[in-house]
């Protein structure tokens, strides 16, 4: 029987250090790092004490991960360093560890205990000496010294000390209630949304919002102002952190899938301190709808979808209703019922998104929608993971290998005409009308081939603030000063932008439509700044243009939408984008809707 | 050559040679092989299949690419050609010869939707 270093965990713990120590492995345990590298956490023996602050460094892992070290089997610590925390105690890192006996050669060798360092830390978890009320204080070591002093067990039910106050408990998530405010969780950030402000006649405000995580079930948190300032920063997604005393209210379930009657805001008596050991708490807690069951949800409903991304495609650009560009990617997602669906991403996650390699992609909160059958998209309070670490994903990757990549699907999302794109939707200007296009309570997109027959020059263009983004009009102060309200600032110029008036027409009806900058330019094939110096030095050249411009055909987008003014309902209808004529996209989708129409 | 630019000009091709014998058609298609006299060279339509041309004057250039014939069909089921015309590959949109078959066999499948004859005359 190897004979243990006796007396070496003291050493190792105190810090005198010991050289070649002959240890016993008494407990390894493994720690989810996150983000990061798995850590295995080890208590060794040297048969008087049981030291369990013993780190693997991760070049060692693979000692863990193939079973070389494994309770009871006796090593030589070759290597070691030994860090100090803030509080005092000592973590002893393992860089080289060799086994000179397996486990099965013996049994526990003495009877060692914890050891301690004399301090007030006694064998039971509580760590620091003074009472203090139940995880109020920002100090962070407290997590950290928790983690050291608390025992293997697999699951954490009460990591805190039992203080006198008594309410440090870690509650689950799903207990949560708005009749009980002294609590703590313990739980994983799993979507922050960006900091969102808001300026109304009641004041400003900034909020920024997060969807949270733990074995329980999950929630929704909020935090306003102060809190902003307080706990953005601080809250990273992915890592987990102990939170006290929000205040709960029942949820709007309307933006989010979130799983749960109450939603909570925190407040200025609310606390969110780090957790550093978070292999127990799950990364994100979904409720998967397999794609052919997208068809038996309402639209609008709120979702969580996980499958293959099968392709991808380019990346557009278009012009929203408040007149921003955003960016926009459509993928295709597959599952193992066989069914295809299409998914949007807007913004930064449509540009960041590689669909290389098919990989496995979930999408939480993702909202569905009946844009060409069944389609989904991912709102700001989506969550996009991709090739997750979690079961669902590699059954997904496992089937699509062996059978998914050969099939073809079907697909919930029409694909309207031969290379017509999912976001077209072909009408004539006369369908538009008939169909009542923009009548009801969203507005309605539309593409069309038309020909512009009018253009309105008088009025087209409008002084607008310089500032980038900004395009608010502005007023002439009359003494050489610009002011933009929006702004609030005074300009000594202004960029032209243009707002374009005209009648487009087909063979079937006609149609009056706005223009902004981008659809403007486009058609008239100048820029609004030239336009307007052109207007004010050289008009023929100005109408030229509009000559020139007339006429011509091109493939709208357009947006209908019925406005109210006064008492006064009229369709308003806004080019969103003006495209030149792809002649044989067009003749492929006449040749197909004049042979289906033969059919019948 | 006067007589053939008054009539109207069906579009066909080559499955639609033997319906317009004796007839004045337009024929597009690919240039295969041009005879050493040049004065005569095959053409190849969008379903593969090809059809000889006849000049009345030898090719004084080179041809290549997609042309569009206009001629009457000989009864050997050849087209004489009184003109063609080539169409340009280097400019513009290249042309999609089977898309335009598919378009001559929709114009083909409902000529009550496609009255050329009644627009040419009187």
């Amino acid at each position: 029987m190897a004979s243990l270093s006796t007396g070496a965990i003291e050493a190792l713990a105190n810090g005198s250090g010991w050289n070649e120590a002959v240890l016993q492995l008494v407990n390894i345990r493994k720690i989810d790092g996150g983000s990061g590298p798995s850590r295995f956490r080890v208590m060794m023996s040297d048969g008087r004490h049981t030291l369990s602050s013993f780190m693997l460094s991760t070049q060692l892992n693979y000692m863990a991960e193939e079973n070389l070290l494994v309770p009871n089997c006796v090593c030589v610590l070759k290597r070691q360093v030994t860090n100090m925390l803030k509080d005092g105690r000592r973590v002893v890192i393992i860089l080289e560890i060799d086994v000179i006996k397996p486990a099965d050669a013996s049994g526990k060798i003495g009877d060692p205990v914890p050891y301690s360092d004399g301090q007030s830390r006694g064998p039971q978890p509580a760590p620091v000496p003074e009472s203090r009320p139940p995880l109020q204080p920002q100090n962070r070591n407290e997590a950290v010294v928790r983690n050291l002093k608390r025992d293997f067990a697999k699951k954490i039910p009460s990591a805190l000390p039992d203080t006198p106050g008594g309410s440090s408990k870690i509650v689950p998530i799903a207990s949560l209630n708005p009749y009980q405010s002294k609590w703590t969780i313990r739980a994983r950030v799993t979507n922050k949304s960006s900091i969102r402000t808001w300026s109304n006649a009641r004041g400003e405000g900034k909020l920024f919002s997060m969807e949270i995580v733990d074995e329980s079930g999950e929630i929704r948190v909020t935090g306003f102002n102060q809190e902003v300032d307080k706990f953005f920063s601080l809250i990273e997604v992915g890592k987990v952190y102990y939170i006290s005393k929000g205040s709960l209210k029942i949820a709007n379930k309307q933006y989010t899938s979130v799983k749960n009657d109450y939603e909570m805001t925190l407040n200025g008596e609310s606390t969110v301190i780090p957790c550093e050991d978070s292999c127990d708490v799950p990364m994100v807690q979904c409720d998967f709808v397999p794609i052919g069951d997208l068809e038996n949800r309402e639209k609008d409903a709120i979702v969580d979808v996980i499958g293959v991304c099968k392709s991808v495609d380019e990346l557009t650009r278009l012009t929203t209703k408040s007149n921003r560009e955003v960016s926009k990617r459509t993928l295709s997602l597959m599952d193992m019922s066989g069914k295809l669906v299409t998914v949007t991403l807007w913004g930064e996650e449509a540009e960041k998104f590689d669909g290389s390699g098919q990989p496995i992609v979930a999408i939480k909160s993702a909202k569905l929608s009946d844009f060409g059958g069944r389609s989904l998209s991912a709102s700001f309070s989506s969550t996009m993971m991709i090739n997750p670490d979690i079961p669902e994903a590699y059954k997904l990757r496992g089937w699509f290998d062996k059978e998914g990549h050969a099939m073809e699907g079907q697909s919930l999302t029409e694909v309207r005409g031969a290379g017509g794109r999912l976001s077209e939707n072909w009408k004539s200007l006369a369908d538009v009308k008939s169909e009542h296009l923009g009548h009801g309570d969203k507005a309605d997109y539309y593409s069309c081939i038309a020909t512009i027959v009018f253009l309105r020059k008088e009025n087209c263009l409008y002084q607008a603030c310089p500032t980038q983004d900004c395009n608010k009009k502005v007023v002439d102060q009359q003494n050489g000063m610009f002011r933009c309200e929006k702004c609030d600032k005074e300009f000594p110029n202004f960029k032209y932008r243009l707002i374009l008036s005209a009648n487009i027409a087909d063979y079937a009806d006609n149609q009056w439509v706005t223009c902004f900058q981008d659809s403007a330019e486009a058609i008239l094939g100048q820029n609004a700044a030239y336009l307007g110096q052109l207007k004010d030095s050289n008009e023929s050249a100005f109408d030229e243009i509009f000559q020139q411009a007339n006429f011509n055909t091109f493939i709208f987008r357009n947006r209908v939408k019925l406005e109210t003014y006064n008492d006064e309902s009229r369709i308003k209808a806004t080019v969103m984008d003006v495209k030149p004529v792809d002649h044989r996209e067009y003749s492929k989708r006449l040749i197909m809707n004049i042979r289906s129409m033969g059919a019948k | 050559m006067a007589g053939i630019l008054d009539v109207p000009k069906p579009r066909i091709n080559c499955s639609m040679l033997s319906q317009f014998i004796n007839r004045a058609v337009c024929f597009i298609g690919r240039v295969e092989k041009v005879h050493p006299t040049g004065k005569m060279f095959t053409v190849m339509d969008g379903e593969g299949k090809t059809a000889t041309v006849e000049l009345n004057e030898p090719l004084e250039e080179e041809l290549s690419g997609i042309v569009e014939v206009i001629g009457m069909v000989s009864n050997k089921g050849e087209i004489m050609a009184s003109t063609y015309n080539l169409l340009r590959e280097d400019k513009g949109v290249p042309f999609d010869l089977e898309l335009y078959n598919e378009a001559l066999k929709v114009i083909h499948d409902f000529p009550q939707h496609y009255p050329f004859q009644v627009a040419a005359s009187g």
